[in-house]
């Protein structure tokens, strides 16, 4: 299977998991019409669309705020802008992506925005400090593969989606339970159980769509890099060197957490999750040792079992 | 009657066929084409920079003509390259003269520690970066749109709608196609 087609299987996927948020988000507003009352229905419709629209306008500056990602002087980050610069180019995007430092000891990067042209990158001061060039060349590939292949727009239409049917879902359900929904006609009883099972579920619904689309997509980024870069060792190396670190994001919100290049939120946590046999369908993230594993069997190599000690790109450069 | 809508509906869906994939080779072809100016833009920058690079090395090591002469002529040659193919031949000619350029350098320390020529090496050392970027992003959007071209049942008629094949732009010897080439490189 070629990279292309695997690009194309991948948004043949994302059409459906789309259609499938519409779907839902249809079947929520059609309980609520059912169980309580038409008009209501409509109007949870209507909100829903406004609230999506207003989101979309607004993810790129909520982003930033979330991330605490900044930009800085534009001389300081020359060296780490020319590597970002080579990485698009190769990807054939119209324009290079911002660049915007996280300040945060852990080694993370994520990629953000709706359009290649209105995208950008954050990058940890961690991560500067920890890989080599070509380490870091590689996970700049791997966000730029989430730019070109329209993750990062599906990925923010996703947490939108499912945080819009998990509103009007509580929305309904509380107006069910509290006010009570009218049996105007016959099987009234059974519309209202009905109302009320779904709307519970669909919430859920919604965030397995969501997750099921981030972790096909990680895997499609880490070979997006090999490709872009022709070195499939560099991003195994580089995420071998994640799962040897331990630090985790300080400012690492469950809502960006698909974002970034590695899972920014507690290990210990998910590993505590781990005695759920379910808890892996919500990981935003599959296993690192999973994608290193499929770089090195499509890449035919094996990765060494002593990482190469280069100096961090932070060092060789100066910066931060 | 019936005969008549059936031929009529696979007429129509043979046109939207024939629509659909025309669109589709007219894309390909875009892209390659914005491939090739990516590659432009930065032989272009490269070819700038030469004058100031040359100069800068005359004015320590002046008797080293046939060096000069050497990059003068591999910049002309790829200034009037007029094929992807050419352009990059002309590429490595640059290349090697250039290398020969900064071995002579070497030899002269007070060249080496000036300031403009390291920013002049520089410059040279991100443009041959971003060459190398373009080309691999180029070389593949040329094998898409050649394979769209070559495959059945455009083969028939590209030639007719003026789709024509595209060179690769090789640097370096090297003609391997852009696909995950799945070796590791060390």
């Amino acid at each position: 299977v070629t990279l292309q087609q695997q690009i194309r299987r991948n948004r043949l996927r994302s059409s459906i998991v789309i259609v499938g948020f519409v779907v839902l988000l249809g079947v929520v507003a059609g309980l609520i019409g059912a169980a309580l009352d038409l008009r209501l229905g409509v109007v949870a419709l209507l909100g829903a669309g406004l609230y999506a629209i207003f989101a979309m306008i607004s993810s790129r500056a909520m982003v930033a705020r979330m991330t605490h990602a900044v930009e800085l002087d534009p001389d300081q980050l020359r060296p780490l802008r020319r590597l970002v610069e080579n990485v698009s180019i190769a990807a054939g995007l119209p324009m290079t992506p911002e660049v915007r430092i996280v300040d945060d000891p852990s080694p993370n990067a994520f990629a953000a925005g709706l359009r290649p042209q209105t995208s950008y990158l954050g990058v940890t001061t961690g991560l500067l400090r920890v890989m080599p060039k070509r380490e870091l060349e590689a996970v700049l590939g791997h966000e730029i593969s989430h730019v070109r292949n329209r993750d990062t727009y599906l990925m923010t239409m996703a947490t939108i989606f499912a945080g819009v049917i998990a509103l009007i879902a509580d929305i309904g359900f509380r107006m069910l339970l509290y006010g009570g929904g009218r049996s105007r006609r016959g099987g009234g009883a059974l519309v209202a159980v009905l109302a009320v099972v779904g709307l519970l579920l669909a919430p859920y619904a919604a965030l397995l769509l969501r997750m099921s689309l981030s972790r096909r997509r990680e895997f499609l980024a880490d070979a997006g890099s090999a490709e872009l870069l022709n070195d499939p060792e560099a991003m195994a190396l580089a995420l071998r060197r994640l799962q040897l670190d331990t630090t985790t994001v300080a400012y690492a919100d469950a809502s960006v957490a698909h974002l970034w290049v590695e899972s920014p939120t507690s290990r210990v946590e998910s590993e505590r999750r781990g005695v759920l046999a379910l808890s892996s369908l919500f990981d935003t993230h599959p296993p690192l040792e999973a994608r290193i594993t499929a770089l090195e069997e499509s890449g035919g190599f094996r990765l060494p079992e002593q990482l190469p000690s280069d100096e961090p790109f932070a060092a060789e450069v100066g910066l931060v | 009657v019936i005969w008549l809508w059936i031929v009529l509906g696979v007429v129509v869906l043979l046109l939207v066929l024939a629509g659909l994939g025309y669109n589709r080779l007219v894309r390909l072809r875009n892209e390659a084409d914005t491939g090739w100016s990516n590659i432009d833009v930065q032989l272009q920058r490269r070819t700038d920079l030469i004058p100031n690079l040359v100069e800068a090395v005359r004015g320590y090591a002046a008797h080293e003509r046939g060096v000069f002469e050497e990059v003068t002529k591999a910049r002309t040659a790829l200034q009037q390259a007029s094929t992807p193919g050419a352009a990059g031949e002309a590429n490595d000619m640059l290349t090697a003269a250039l290398g020969r350029l900064f071995a002579v350098a070497e030899a002269y320390p007070d060249l080496k520690a000036s300031e403009n020529f390291l920013r002049l090496q520089d410059e040279l050392t991100d443009t041959e970066d971003k060459i190398s970027a373009a080309r691999r992003y180029y070389n593949s959007t040329v094998m898409h749109y050649n394979n769209g071209i070559q495959s059945l049942p455009w083969v028939l008629v590209a030639r007719l709608l003026g789709f024509r094949e595209k060179e690769y732009f090789s640097a370096e010897g090297d003609t391997a196609l852009p696909q995950v080439s799945f070796t590791p490189a060390t």
